[in-house]
C-alpha cells in the first residue's frame, strides 16, 4: 500500500533490494486468469463428508473432460448444482454427495449438463 | 494470399447472462442499455417476440405479449472479462487476433492448411469454455471475412461457418446480396447507389472505379477492392493509445440542485484521473459537460460545455478543482439536468511532462497511488475526495442488475449441492 516492500530503505540500502518478490497471489496460484477458470460459491451441505462445506469456494474449469468420479458443477432443470459424475454401461449419471437422492442421467432430454469440473477448493475461514 | 476471419458472438450480452444462469436457457432474454433505457441485446426469442434493437423499456414492459421476458440491466463488467475470455480462447488457437469490438475479433488465419476444421474448433471451444455461441465467417479480405459472417449468422444451415475464399462462392452470394450488407457503407450511400442501379454487391464490384469513388468516396472505392479480393484493411493488434479518457452518465432522475450536480462532476472526475493513472497516462485538458434532455424541452433545454488546457496530471484533486471550476461556469439555476460527463484529452504517459522548474509533487502521487490500492482492495471509491458526496441518489438506474460472476468475490455463480 505504501509502495515500501523492503527495498527502498532510508538510512542503510536494503540487501534484499535485487530480490524482491511481492506476496502470494492466490488467483495466480489457482490459476484464476486462465479463460477457462471460474469460481463458484457451494450452497449446501449433502458433499460435506467428501470435504465440500457450504459457503466454500469452488474453482472450476470449463476446458477439463470430466471423467467417471469426477465432481462437476451442471446445470440440473435450470438450477447450478454440484454433483459427481459416474460411468455406468456407456451411460453417464449425476449422483448426489450422502446418497440421498437418485442419480439423473447426463442428457439434453432430461436438461442435465455438465458446465464444468471442480479443480480445487478454496475456504475462508472467519 | 492472406486470409482473414471474423468471429462474432450471437447475442454476446444475452449469452453472457445465460452462460451463468441456466434458468435463463432457451427463455426470451432482453438486456437494456445504460439506465434501463432500451433493449440492446435480444436472443433469438426474445426477437421471435417481435422486440426490436433500442424498442425503450417503459414502453413495452407491461406488453401482456412479453411477461415471459427476462429483462436485464446492462452488466459490463461481466461482459468485459467474457470478451477478455473469448479473446484468449482465440489467442491459443491462432497467432493474431485483433479485438475489434467487446463481440468481435479479426482473426490472421494466413498459411493454415484446413481452415473450416480450424474454425469449428474455434467455435466448439470459445462455447465449451466461455459458454458463448459464435459464427465464424473467412475470407481474402476483413471486409469479405465481415460478409461471410453475416451469412453464416443468418443462414442455419451453414452450422456457423461460411467460408468466402473461394471466387466462385463469393459470386453466388454477391449476385444475391443487397449492397446494404456490406460492412462500411452506410445508407445514405446504399441510397445513391440505389439510385445509381447499384443494387446486389455484384454490381457494386463490377461498377467502374471512378462511379463508385463519386458516390461513396475513397472508402467506397477500398470497399470495392475489398470486395474484389484486393486486401486493404491490415489486421492491428489493439486499439491504438486512447486520445482521451471520459466518464459521463446518464442520470437516473434529474438533478436540479447546484450542489447534487458538483458531487457528481467530481465524481466522474476522480474516476477519470483513477482510469489515467491505471493506464500509467496524464491529462494535458479537461472538459466538462452538462445538458438537460432534448426530449422534455417544456422544461427547457440548454446545454453547457466548457474546457481548459492545464499542466498534464493524473492527480485527482487537481482534477476535481478544475471540474469544479469549470461547472460552476457552465451552470445555469431552473433547469432539469439529465447527463454530464468529464472528458480527459492531451494524454501523454505519466511523468513525461515533468520539468526541472515544476518539481513533481511526489507527496500528491504517492496519495494518488495508495487511494488507487484501497480502492482497488475495498471497492469502488471507498476513499475519494469530500467533494463527491456520500449518497449518490442520481446513479442510472440498474434495477435488473445481474451479479457481476466474474470479477467479484462476493458475486460469483452459486452451486446447490445435488
Ligand atoms: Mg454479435
Amino acid at each position: 500500500m505504501s509502495g515500501y516492500a523492503g527495498d527502498r530503505t532510508t538510512g542503510f540500502a536494503s540487501p534484499a533490494a535485487d530480490d524482491i518478490e511481492g506476496p502470494i497471489d492466490l488467483s495466480e496460484a489457482l490459476d484464476l486468469r486462465r479463460p477457462s477458470r471460474y469460481p463458484v460459491r457451494v450452497s449446501g451441505a449433502t458433499f460435506a463428508a467428501r470435504g465440500i462445506l457450504p459457503d466454500d469456494v469452488l474453482v472450476v474449469d470449463t476446458s477439463v473432460t470430466a471423467v467417471h468420479g469426477s465432481l462437476v458443477v451442471a446445470s440440473v432443470a435450470g438450477r447450478s448444482m454440484l454433483a459427481e459424475l459416474r460411468k455406468t454401461g456407456r451411460r453417464w449419471h449425476l449422483h448426489s454427495g450422502d446418497g440421498c437422492r437418485p442419480p439423473v442421467e447426463v442428457a439434453e432430454s432430461s436438461d442435465v449438463e455438465i458446465w464444468a469440473a471442480v479443480t480445487g477448493v478454496v475456504r475462508l475461514v472467519v | 494470399m492472406p486470409v482473414f476471419g471474423l468471429i462474432d458472438a450471437n447475442s454476446f450480452y444475452c449469452s453472457c447472462q445465460r452462460a451463468f444462469d441456466p434458468a435463463l436457457k432457451r427463455r426470451p432474454v432482453v438486456v437494456l442499455s445504460n439506465n434501463d433505457g432500451c433493449a440492446i441485446a435480444r436472443t433469438k426469442e426474445a426477437k421471435a417476440l417481435g422486440i426490436k434493437m433500442g424498442d425503450a423499456w417503459h414502453l413495452i414492459r407491461k406488453d401482456r405479449k412479453l411477461a415471459g421476458v427476462e429483462w436485464l440491466s446492462s452488466n459490463y463488467p461481466l461482459y468485459a472479462d467474457m470478451s477478455r475470455r473469448v479473446f484468449e480462447v482465440l489467442t491459443d488457437l491462432v497467432p493474431r487476433v485483433e479485438p475489434y469490438s467487446i463481440d468481435e475479433m479479426f482473426l490472421d488465419l494466413s498459411g493454415i492448411n484446413d481452415l473450416e476444421s480450424l474454425c469449428v474448433k474455434l467455435r466448439q471451444d470459445v462455447s465449451q469454455i466461455t459458454k458463448i455461441p459464435t459464427c465464424v465467417g473467412w475470407g481474402p479480405t476483413k471486409t469479405i471475412a465481415k460478409l461471410a459472417n453475416a451469412i453464416a449468422k443468418d443462414r442455419p444451415e451453414l452450422e456457423g461457418v461460411c467460408d468466402l475464399t473461394g471466387a466462385g462462392a463469393r459470386e453466388r452470394y454477391y449476385r444475391n446480396l443487397d449492397v446494404g450488407e456490406v460492412w462500411g457503407i452506410g445508407r445514405r450511400s446504399v441510397e445513391k447507389l440505389h439510385a445509381s442501379n447499384i443494387r446486389t454487391i455484384s454490381h457494386y464490384v463490377d461498377a467502374d472505379e471512378k462511379l463508385i469513388r463519386a458516390i461513396s468516396g475513397i472508402l467506397g472505392e477500398r470497399i470495392q477492392s475489398e470486395l474484389r479480393g484486393d486486401s486493404c484493411l491490415r489486421l492491428s493488434d489493439m486499439a491504438p493509445q486512447r486520445q482521451g479518457v471520459s466518464c459521463t452518465r446518464s442520470f437516473g432522475r434529474p438533478i436540479t440542485e447546484p450542489e447534487e450536480m458538483r458531487e457528481a462532476v467530481c465524481g466522474f472526475a476522480t474516476r477519470a484521473a483513477e482510469k489515467l493513472r491505471g493506464e500509467g497516462l496524464e491529462g494535458g485538458h479537461i472538459a466538462v459537460f452538462i445538458q438537460t434532455s432534448p426530449h422534455a424541452r417544456q422544461w427547457g433545454w440548454y446545454s453547457g460545455q466548457r474546457a481548459l488546457s492545464i499542466p498534464a496530471t493524473n492527480d485527482t484533486l487537481v482534477m476535481v478543482r478544475h471540474a469544479t471550476r469549470l461547472l460552476r461556469e457552465i451552470w445555469r439555476p431552473g433547469y432539469r439536468y439529465i447527463k454530464a460527463g468529464v472528458h480527459l484529452t492531451d494524454l501523454s504517459p505519466d511523468g513525461a511532462q515533468a520539468s526541472l522548474l515544476e518539481p513533481r509533487n511526489m507527496a500528491a502521487e504517492s496519495a494518488m497511488r495508495a487511494m488507487d490500492e484501497i480502492n482497488q482492495r475495498y471497492g469502488k471509491q471507498v476513499l475519494r475526495p469530500a467533494s463527491i458526496g456520500v449518497n449518490r441518489n442520481w446513479s442510472p438506474r440498474q434495477n435488473m442488475l445481474s451479479p457481476r460472476y466474474t470479477t467479484k468475490l462476493a458475486e460469483i455463480m452459486v452451486a446447490g449441492t445435488f
